[in-house]
C-alpha cells in the first residue's frame, strides 16, 4: 500500500523514466555539456593522433633546436606559414619577412598507422618543404615537434585514464560486492585491506610499487606497468564504497527474491546488487579519470614512466623542468595546458553527471 | 482587532513560468487566546501557511503574490528585516514537527533558551507585557527578569522537564524525543508570544507521549493565556484542543468552522471523507489517509474543484466551475455548492 | 571520548605495522639492490660485498630483514642509508621535518583561503560572487600540481624575486639567527604557495556546500523563528555545525596534501620526504624507500588522529558518548 501510493505520486509528478529524466538535467547543465564535448574532441584527436600531427613524433629536425611556435596567416586564398632562421649556433630565431609557403592539406608525409592499424602517409595538414616546417607549436630540445608529440602523446596519457578506470572499477565493484554480500571475515579482511592501502600517500606507494617492477621494459610494458600500479591504489576507495551500498541493497526484495529462486551468488552479485550502483560509479568514474591522467603524468614527468623517445604528456614536461629552457622556451608548457584542459573537461562533466544523478534537487 | 489576520494569501514557489502556486487564497483569522486546528493531508500547504506568518519561508524559492498577513494589525509581507526579528519570537513562537531537527545539536539547551531570552527578555528590562499570573489570570505588569539561568529553570518546570536544574547541562541528544519537544515548547515559549504555532508537534513521538505533549500544550494556554495554531494532519486529536478548525486542501481552505459543529457534523466531502479516516485507535499516527485517489501535487491541481477526481459525490460540474468559500452558517465557511 | 580517542590510537599500530610490512614486501620483490650496481665494480671484492651485505642482513630472506628493521626502528634507529654513507635517522628527521612544515604551512594558507571564501559562496548562494569562486575552484581543482610547480620555478627564475629551489641557501649556516629564518621562509613561501594552490579548491566546495546543508536544516528555520539575526544564524547555529564534517574529510584533503607535497618537492628540490624517497629509489637504497613510506604514512595517520582529537572537542555527540 504504502509502497503503491509513492509509486502512485512519482508518476503523477514526472511521468518520465529516470533515465529520461537524467538526461533533462544533464542538458540543461551547459558547463556539463562542454565538458563532454571537449573530451570527445581530445579523444578523437588522440584517435587519429598520427593522421592530424605533421610529423612522426621521434623526427627530429637536426638544423630547428627551439623553433617558436608559428602561426600560419591567411594570404589571399591560402593559409600561408612563415619561415623563421637561427643565427649561427644560437636558438634566436628571427622572422624572415615576405619568406612563406602556404600549407596544404591531406599532404603526403612521415608514415604512421592510422589506429594503430593501417599504415598510411596522409597528414591533415602540412608544407612539403624540409625549409619550411609547420611547427605550430613550436620544437623540443631535440628538434622535435611539439605539436606532433602531444597527440601521439594523447594516445598514452588520455588511454591510461580510461582503461585504468575500467580495469580498476571493475575490480573494485567485483571485491566490494563480494565484501558486502558475504560479510563476516571476507568483509573484514578486504576492508582492513582497502584502509592499508588507502592510508599510504598514493604517491609513495606508488613508487614503492614502481620498484618492484624490473628496468628495462618494453614500451608496451612500461604502459602495462603504469596501469596495474594505478589499479592497484584505485580500487581500494570503489570498493569500500560498493561494499556500502552493497549492504543495504542484499536486504532489499530483488535481492532476497532472487536467491530465493536459488540463483548463484556471483550471479546475485552481478546482476542484482551491482548494476543498481551504476550511477554513483559512472559519475565516481568520470571524476577519477584525472587522478589516472596524473598519475600517468607524474610517473613519466619523475622518468619512470614512459620512456624516450616515446611521447607522453608525463615526459614532455621533464624538459620544462630545466628553468634556463623553461623562461626561454615556455611553449614546452604545451603538455601541462593540455592536461590541464583535460581534467578541467572530465571535472566539469562529472559534477554535471553527479548533480544530474542527484535524486535529491 | 484580531490577533493574526490572513487575507487571501497567495504564494508561489518559483517565478514566472516555472512558479508553483502552492498556498492560494487563504484567509484565517485567530483571535487572542484562541486555538485554531488547521487540518490537511501531507503537502497540502499548511507548513507553508504557517511559516508565511513570520515569513520563515526562503525567498526565494518562496514568491509572495497577493494577500496580506496582519500580525497585530500590521502587514507582516511588508515589514523589514528588523521588525520581523522582533515579531519572530516576540509576537509568535514556532514548535515544529522533529524536535531532534529543530534543536540545534551541537549546544547546551540551555543556552538555546538562554539564547531567546537575551533577545527577547534582557535582564533589567521589564516588558510592557501583559502576561498573567497565575491565580488570578489578570494583566499585570511583569517584573524585569534578574537571572537567565533562574528563568531558564522556571520554563523548564514549566513544560514538565523533572530535575530541570541538571537538564540545562545537557546536548539534545541526551534526551528522548518528548523531553525534546518539551525544551522546544519552552523555548517556544521563553519570549512570552502571543501566538504559539505548533506544526505537527507530536507527529514524531510515541503514542503515549503524544498525549502528554498535547496536555502540556492545552495546559499551557491555559495559564498563559495565549493563541494557538496547531496544526496536525489528525483529526482525532481537534476535539480535545480546538476552539475553530480549518481544513486546508491542495493549497485552499476547503472548511473552516467551529470545532465542536465541524465534528458533530463535518460539511465539505473533503472533511467527512478526513473524518472517516481518522484511526479508529486512539492516536494511531497514520500519515496515509484511507481517502481514494492520490494528493494532487503542487503545480499539478485540478483545475476547478481541487477535491472533485477524489470526491465520492462529484457532478460534472465540480470539474468546471470553481467553487468559492461560502459562509453556509453562522460561523461556518465552506467551498463547496453541494455541501447540503 | 576517551575510550573513542584510545580506540582510534590503537588503530594507529597495527596500521602502521602494515604499511610498513607491505612496502618492505615491495621492496623485497623489486629486481637487484643497492649491491647489484656495486657488484659491477671490479674494484670492490666480491668477499667485501657479501661482508656488507651479512652486516645489513641482505643476506636473510626478506621477513627476517623486516624483523631486524622493525626492530631497530622501534628503538628509534633507522639504520645507516648506503646510498649516502650517514645514518638514516638524522635523514629521515631532518627531511620529515621539512616535508611537515611545507605541509603544514600550505594547509594554512589553503584553509585560510577556502573557509572564508566556502563561507562567502554559501551565503552569497547563486550569486555572481558564488559562480567566480565555483569557477576558480573548478580551475584550481584541474590545474596540475606538476603544471603549478612548473610556472612558479618559471616565475622565481624570470622574476628573480624568490630562489629557485632549496630549503636555504648555501650560506645559511653563516647568517645571523634573524637572517637564517627570513631565509628559510623565503625559500618555503613560493613551493607552499604552490601546494596550497593545488589544494584549497576541494575544501572550499566542501565548506560551501556543508554550509548550504545546514542552512537547510530545521533548527535554522527554527533559530531564525525565535528572531535571531541573520548573520548569528549563520555564524552560529549553521557554520558551527558545518565545521564538524569538515573536519572528517580532513584526512583525504590531508592525503592529497602529501602526494601533492611529493610533486612539489621533487620538481622544486624542496628537500623533503617526497624527494628522498626517489633519491633512495634511484639509488635503490630500499630501506631508505621503506622508512619515506612510513613516516610519510606516520604523517598522514597523525594528523587523523588530530582531526579526530579536534572533531571530538567539537562535537559534543563524539565527545559525550561514553
Ligand atoms: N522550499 C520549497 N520549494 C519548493 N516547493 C516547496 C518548498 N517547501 C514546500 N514546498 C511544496 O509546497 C507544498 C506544501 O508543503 P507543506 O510543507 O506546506 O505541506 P504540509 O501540508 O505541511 O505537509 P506535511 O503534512 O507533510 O508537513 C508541497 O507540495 C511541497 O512540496
Ligand atoms: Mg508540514
Amino acid at each position: 500500500m504504502e509502497t503503491a501510493t509513492a509509486l502512485l505520486t512519482a508518476e503523477a509528478k514526472a511521468p518520465l523514466s529516470p533515465w529520461q529524466l537524467f538526461r533533462r538535467r544533464l542538458k540543461r547543465r551547459r558547463i556539463a555539456m562542454a565538458g563532454g564535448v571537449i573530451l570527445i574532441g581530445l579523444y578523437l584527436m588522440a584517435l587519429f593522433a598520427g593522421f592530424i600531427a605533421p610529423y612522426h613524433f621521434e623526427r627530429q629536425d637536426r638544423d630547428r633546436f627551439f623553433h617558436p611556435p608559428l602561426w600560419p596567416k591567411l594570404s589571399g586564398f591560402h593559409l600561408v606559414v612563415p619561415r623563421y632562421e637561427a643565427g649561427d649556433g644560437s636558438f634566436v630565431y628571427h622572422l624572415v619577412a615576405g619568406d612563406t609557403k602556404p600549407l596544404r592539406f591531406f599532404i603526403r608525409g612521415d608514415k604512421y598507422k592510422l589506429l594503430c592499424l593501417i599504415p598510411a602517409t596522409i597528414h591533415l595538414f602540412g608544407t612539403g618543404d624540409e625549409n619550411y616546417p609547420a611547427y605550430l607549436l613550436g620544437t623540443d630540445q631535440f628538434g622535435r615537434d611539439v605539436l606532433s608529440r602531444l597527440l601521439y602523446g594523447s594516445q598514452i596519457s588520455l588511454s591510461i585514464g580510461i582503461v585504468g578506470i575500467l580495469l580498476s572499477f571493475t575490480f573494485g565493484m567485483m571485491i566490494g560486492g563480494i565484501s558486502g554480500y558475504f560479510g563476516g571475515r571476507t568483509d573484514t579482511v578486504i576492508m582492513r585491506l582497502c584502509e592499508l592501502i588507502m592510508s599510504i600517500p598514493a604517491l609513495y606507494l606508488i613508487i614503492s610499487l614502481r620498484a618492484t617492477f624490473p628496468p628495462g621494459m618494453s614500451s608496451a610494458q612500461v604502459y602495462a606497468m603504469i596501469i596495474i600500479i594505478l589499479s592497484f591504489i584505485g580500487w581500494a576507495s570503489m570498493a569500500r564504497v560498493i561494499r556500502g551500498m552493497t549492504l543495504s541493497l542484499r536486504e532489499q526484495q530483488f535481492v532476497l527474491a532472487a536467491r530465493a529462486l536459488g540463483q548463484t551468488h556471483l550471479k546475485v552479485i552481478v546482476r542484482h546488487i551491482l548494476p543498481n550502483t551504476f550511477s554513483y560509479v559512472i559519475v565516481a568514474a568520470t571524476l577519477s579519470v584525472p587522478y589516472y591522467i596524473l598519475g600517468e603524468v607524474v610517473l613519466s614527468f619523475l622518468g619512470v614512466g614512459i620512456q624516450e623517445p616515446n611521447a607522453s604528456w608525463g615526459n614532455m614536461l621533464t624538459a620544462a623542468q630545466n628553468t634556463e629552457y623553461l623562461r626561454n622556451y615556455p611553449w614546452l608548457l604545451a603538455p601541462g595546458t593540455a592536461i590541464f584542459v583535460t581534467v578541467l573537461a572530465f571535472n566539469f562533466l562529472g559534477d554535471g553527471l553527479r548533480d544530474a544523478a542527484d535524486t535529491k534537487s | 482587532m484580531n490577533l493574526l489576520e490572513i487575507k487571501n494569501l497567495k504564494m508561489d514557489f518559483g517565478i514566472g513560468a516555472d512558479a508553483l502556486r502552492a498556498v492560494d487564497g487563504v484567509s484565517l483569522t485567530i483571535g487572542a487566546g484562541e486555538t485554531v486546528c488547521l487540518v490537511g493531508e501531507s503537502g497540502c500547504g499548511k507548513t507553508v501557511t504557517a511559516l508565511s506568518i513570520a515569513r520563515l519561508v526562503p525567498a526565494p524559492p518562496a514568491n509572495y503574490v497577493g494577500g496580506e498577513i496582519l500580525l497585530n494589525g500590521r502587514d507582516v509581507l511588508k515589514m523589514s528585516n528588523r521588525e520581523l526579528r522582533d515579531i519572530r519570537g516576540g509576537v509568535v513562537s514556532y514548535v515544529f514537527q522533529e524536535p531532534g531537527a529543530s534543536l540545534n545539536p551541537v549546544f547546551r539547551i540551555g543556552n538555546q533558551i538562554k539564547e531567546s531570552l537575551k533577545l527577547h527578555r534582557p535582564i533589567g528590562t521589564p516588558a510592557p507585557g501583559t502576561a498573567r499570573t497565575n491565580e488570578t489570570n489578570t494583566p499585570c505588569q511583569r517584573p524585569a527578569l534578574q537571572d537567565y539561568d533562574a528563568e531558564v529553570i522556571r520554563l523548564l518546570k514549566l513544560v514538565g522537564i523533572p530535575a530541570p536544574e541538571s537538564r540545562i547541562k545537557n546536548y539534545p541528544f541526551e534526551m528522548s524525543g518528548g523531553m525534546q519537544q518539551r525544551v522546544m515548547i519552552a523555548m517556544a515559549l521563553a519570549s512570552e508570544p502571543k501566538l504559539l504555532v505548533a506544526d505537527e508537534p507530536t507527529t514524531a513521538l510515541d503514542v503515549t507521549i503524544q498525549a502528554q505533549i498535547l496536555e502540556l500544550l492545552h495546559g499551557l494556554k491555559q495559564r498563559l493565556g495565549m493563541a494557538i495554531l496547531l496544526i496536525t494532519h489528525n483529526l482525532g486529536i481537534v476535539g480535545d484542543m480546538a476552539d475553530r478548525v480549518a481544513v486546508m486542501y491542495a493549497g485552499q481552505i476547503v472548511e473552516l468552522s467551529p470545532a465542536k459543529e465541524l465534528l458533530r457534523r463535518p460539511l465539505h466531502p473533503y472533511t467527512k471523507a478526513l473524518m472517516n479516516a481518522v484511526p479508529k485507535l486512539a492516536g494511531g499516527a497514520n500519515r496515509l489517509s484511507a481517502i481514494p485517489g492520490n494528493v494532487p501535487r503542487i503545480g499539478n491541481f485540478p483545475p476547478a474543484c481541487r477535491f472533485a477526481p477524489r470526491c465520492p459525490m462529484a457532478k460534472p460540474e465540480c470539474s468546471e466551475k470553481i467553487p468559492e468559500l461560502v459562509e453556509v452558517e453562522a460561523g461556518r465557511w465552506v467551498r463547496c455548492p453541494f455541501w447540503k | 571520548m576517551w575510550s573513542y580517542l584510545f580506540k582510534r590510537l590503537l588503530h594507529m599500530i597495527p596500521l602502521l605495522l602494515g604499511v610498513s610490512l607491505l612496502t618492505f614486501l615491495l621492496m623485497a620483490l623489486a629486481p637487484g639492490d643497492y649491491f647489484t650496481a656495486l657488484s659491477q665494480n671490479p674494484q670492490i671484492s666480491p668477499e667485501t660485498i657479501a661482508h656488507l651485505k651479512a652486516r645489513f642482513h641482505l643476506d636473510q630472506p626478506w621477513y627476517v630483514q623486516y624483523f631486524y628493521w622493525l626492530k631497530s626502528v622501534l628503538s628509534g634507529d633507522f639504520g645507516y642509508s648506503m646510498a649516502y654513507k650517514i645514518p638514516a635517522t638524522s635523514l629521515i628527521v631532518q627531511r620529515l621535518w621539512n616535508t611537515f612544515l611545507l605541509s603544514f604551512f600550505a594547509m594554512i594558507i589553503a584553509w585560510g583561503i577556502a573557509l572564508p571564501l566556502g563561507i562567502w559562496a554559501a551565503v552569497k548562494k547563486d550569486s555572481w560572487i558564488d559562480r567566480g569562486c565555483s569557477l576558480a575552484a573548478f580551475l584550481g581543482l584541474s590545474v596540475p600540481d606538476v603544471l603549478l610547480s612548473l610556472l612558479a620555478l618559471w616565475f622565481a627564475a624570470a622574476t628573480g624575486w624568490f630562489p629557485v629551489g632549496g630549503a636555504q641557501s648555501p650560506v645559511n649556516d653563516l647568517m645571523s639567527p634573524a637572517q637564517q629564518f627570513w631565509d628559510r621562509a623565503h625559500h618555503l613561501i613560493l613551493p607552499a604557495l604552490v601546494l596550497a594552490a593545488a589544494d584549497w579548491a576541494g575544501i572550499m566546495r566542501q565548506m560551501r556546500s556543508n554550509l548550504l546543508d545546514t542552512l537547510r536544516a530545521e533548527y535554522v528555520t527554527a533559530a531564525r523563528a525565535r528572531g535571531l539575526g541573520e548573520g548569528w544564524v549563520i555564524y552560529k547555529h549553521a557554520l558551527r555545525n558545518a565545521i564538524n564534517p569538515l573536519l572528517t574529510i580532513f584526512g583525504y584533503s590531508l592525503a592529497a596534501l602529501l602526494s601533492g607535497a611529493f610533486i612539489v618537492e621533487n620538481i622544486m628540490a624542496w628537500p623533503g620526504l617526497g624527494r628522498l624517497t626517489m633519491e633512495a629509489f634511484f639509488a635503490k637504497d630500499s630501506y631508505l624507500v621503506v622508512d619515506c613510506v612510513v613516516m610519510a604514512t606516520g604523517l598522514l595517520v597523525v594528523g587523523n588522529f588530530i582531526a579526530d582529537l579536534l572533531l571530538a572537542w567539537s562535537d559534543p555527540r563524539i565527545r559525550l558518548n561514553k
